[in-house]
């Protein structure tokens, strides 16, 4: 190899600045998420993530809607987890008017929530597993992620988009053969993981390809804001719920998991016990879900019956004002976060008295873990890099805003 | 920890703010009884944030959110807009939010030098309000496109105001240097030869 001749030598063919584009619109990125990488062979020197597809000015909208209205626009945040999104965001206009829901509503909160972090951790666990191959997991997860979805959709009426939540209660009361339904969903959806658990944890394909890959440290985790699985399988014992307790959780029993290398395969491990977590606190409610009043007594907020609506006067004017005026939150601010299933969710909302918000800021998980993505992403390979963004579990709806 | 000892816990961080911080400057709460500290300036959120990390009574270590929003109406002040942090301690689970006042032709202080996270915000709130940061590694749009013009939250951008691009941007790394292999052949000319990507299009940053 002699360096005279410039056109054989290695330095010729090694070129260090080749850019590969990831994305926006490829199955395996999740949504509209692009990441631009500079590549050695195959190995992710450098990344630059773009995003903003997305991007529907939620936050601009939460200022020009009431906060009735804006209710929807939650449910398109992190859309596989719409309901989450709801309670947060009622829970946040309620904590500026200073209004606790009633114990009823408070339960029917908490399953709520616990449900849609299961469907939440179904899909990344399923679609991470697919991406890498696995299609089993998928249809086993899936079939139960219908089943939720069939009793999100007796509840409120919708499956994806459910804008359950009203701020001071809930749209519609449970219905009749919920609590059964429930209880039936509890004792055999831990069997899909099982079978899940069985077929993946001590798969030598799937252990190869998520093992050491994808590591996100607790420096890194710390550095980078992670919350939720991504922080926790980082080794750092964080969850929300526990150490900020909001409505029925302190009453609860449930473990935090933790993991300790960051990596891909702690993140899908953390996913699965935090889902058998989710139906133990399942569980819990449905023993302990008290009959009672689902909304608050408050006219500021309370949405009158529909029965009265149509026969009295009073009530009906009180309805009109509620929806057409926009219920009125005095001035003054507040964050308001819950343990979501990719992680801390929060509200901050800046009121400066009447029926819309002053500054209606949504602070979401994925933006924070898109970030640490981008520092973590280097030194792997590009596959490594569809099962590192698929174990994050990055909602572009969430992202973008 | 349960709610008493955790309201407990936070009223002893809104004394301890009272106590040694509250000089010269504003100590509000909000209506979750979160401890609000208006930092004097955009400076001096800087070192508020770096002493709330050295301080053993608060042991904050994360930076939940950062954000801004528009003060066009004066309520907060005079200046233009406030700047955000939302600051938590993973050991004490305590918040403290320091907000600090920044005026349209003033720019804020970055933090990206003491906690890495900050680099995205303040990249989303330059974006959206036009806030610059000094010291910033990469002060470059986010959300929107690269050639957009205006900054959508403030308050007197329109809602429906929409702006097109006919084509798209060169592909780039955004905005990261690209790899510079300095090695001389034995007959001193460079070894990399080839430069066929660029790290930013023309007249990009």
């Amino acid at each position: 190899m002699s360096p005279k001749t410039n056109v054989h030598t290695l330095q010729d063919f090694y070129n260090p600045n080749v850019l590969i584009n990831l994305g926006p619109s490829h199955p395996a990125m999740h949504g509209t998420l692009r990441v631009m990488c500079r590549v050695n062979g195959e190995t992710i020197e450098d990344a630059a993530c773009e995003i903003g597809y997305l991007h529907r000015g939620i936050e601009k909208l939460g200022e020009t809607k009431n906060y009735h209205q804006w209710m929807v626009y939650t449910d398109r945040l992190n859309y596989c987890s719409a309901l989450n999104n709801n309670i947060a965001y009622a829970m946040a206009v309620e904590n500026l008017m200073n209004i606790t829901p009633t114990e009823r509503c408070q339960y029917i909160r908490v399953i709520c929530m616990e449900l849609s972090r299961i469907i939440d951790h179904i899909i990344c666990v399923a679609i991470n597993a697919l991406d890498l191959g696995a299609m089993t997991v998928f249809w086993l997860l899936y079939h139960w992620r219908e089943e939720a979805y069939t009793m999100i959709e007796s509840m409120c009426g919708m499956r994806l988009t459910t804008t359950y939540a009203r701020i001071g209660g809930m749209s519609y009361d449970l219905p009749d053969n919920f609590l059964e339904r429930l209880w039936k969903f509890c004792e055999e959806m831990p069997k899909a993981l099982d079978e899940v658990e069985g077929l993946l944890s001590s798969n030598r394909i799937w252990i190869d390809r998520t093992k050491g890959v994808g590591v996100i440290t607790k420096e890194d985790a710390l550095k980078y804001a992670c919350t939720g699985p991504t922080l926790r399988s980082a080794g750092i014992d964080h969850d929300l719920r526990r150490d900020r307790p909001y409505y029925m959780y302190p009453e609860l029993e449930f473990d935090v998991v933790v993991g300790s290398n960051g990596d891909v395969y702690d993140r899908y491990l953390i996913r699965l016990e935090e889902m058998r977590q989710s139906i133990r606190i399942l569980k819990q409610c449905h023993d302990r879900i008290p009959m009672g009043p689902l909304w608050v007594n408050d006219k500021r907020v309370q949405i009158p019956e529909k029965m009265d609506v149509y026969t009295k006067m009073e009530v009906l004017i009180h309805h009109f004002k509620i929806f057409m005026e926009g219920i009125d939150v005095p001035p003054g601010e507040a964050y308001t976060c819950v343990e979501g299933p990719n992680g801390e969710l929060g509200f901050y909302i800046v009121s400066r008295g009447g029926p819309k918000a002053w500054r209606m800021r949504v602070k979401s998980p994925s933006f924070m873990l898109f970030q640490a993505f981008e520092k973590t992403v280097k030194g792997g390979k590009i596959p490594d890099a569809v099962a590192h963004l698929g174990s994050v579990n990055i909602i572009a709806g969430e992202l973008d805003r | 920890m349960n709610k008493a000892a955790f309201i407990l816990e936070q009223g002893k961080v809104a004394e301890r703010l009272m106590e040694k911080y509250s000089k010269d400057r504003r100590l509000e709460a909000d209506r979750n009884n979160e401890p609000v500290l208006w930092a004097k300036d955009a400076k001096d959120a800087k070192v508020l944030v770096k002493s709330f990390m050295l301080d053993d009574n608060f042991k904050i270590d994360f930076l939940s959110d950062l954000t801004a929003y528009d003060n066009q109406d004066g309520e907060d002040g005079e200046k233009r807009f406030v700047v955000v942090y939302q600051l938590y301690s993973l050991e004490k689970h305590i918040r403290i939010r320091v907000k600090a006042a920044v005026d349209l032709n003033e720019s804020a202080e970055t933090i990206t030098d003491i906690i890495p996270a900050a680099n995205w915000l303040e990249r989303e709130v330059y974006d959206l309000f036009g806030i610059n940061f000094t010291g910033h590694p990469n002060m470059r749009r986010i959300m929107m496109d690269e050639r957009f013009v205006g900054h959508p939250l403030r308050k007197e951008y329109p809602i429906k105001q929409r702006m097109g691009f006919d084509d798209n941007v060169q592909f780039h790394l955004g905005g990261h240097e690209l790899h510079v292999d300095n090695t001389l052949l034995e007959d001193g000319s460079p070894a990399d030869t080839q430069n066929r990507a660029t790290a930013l299009p023309e007249g990009g940053k």
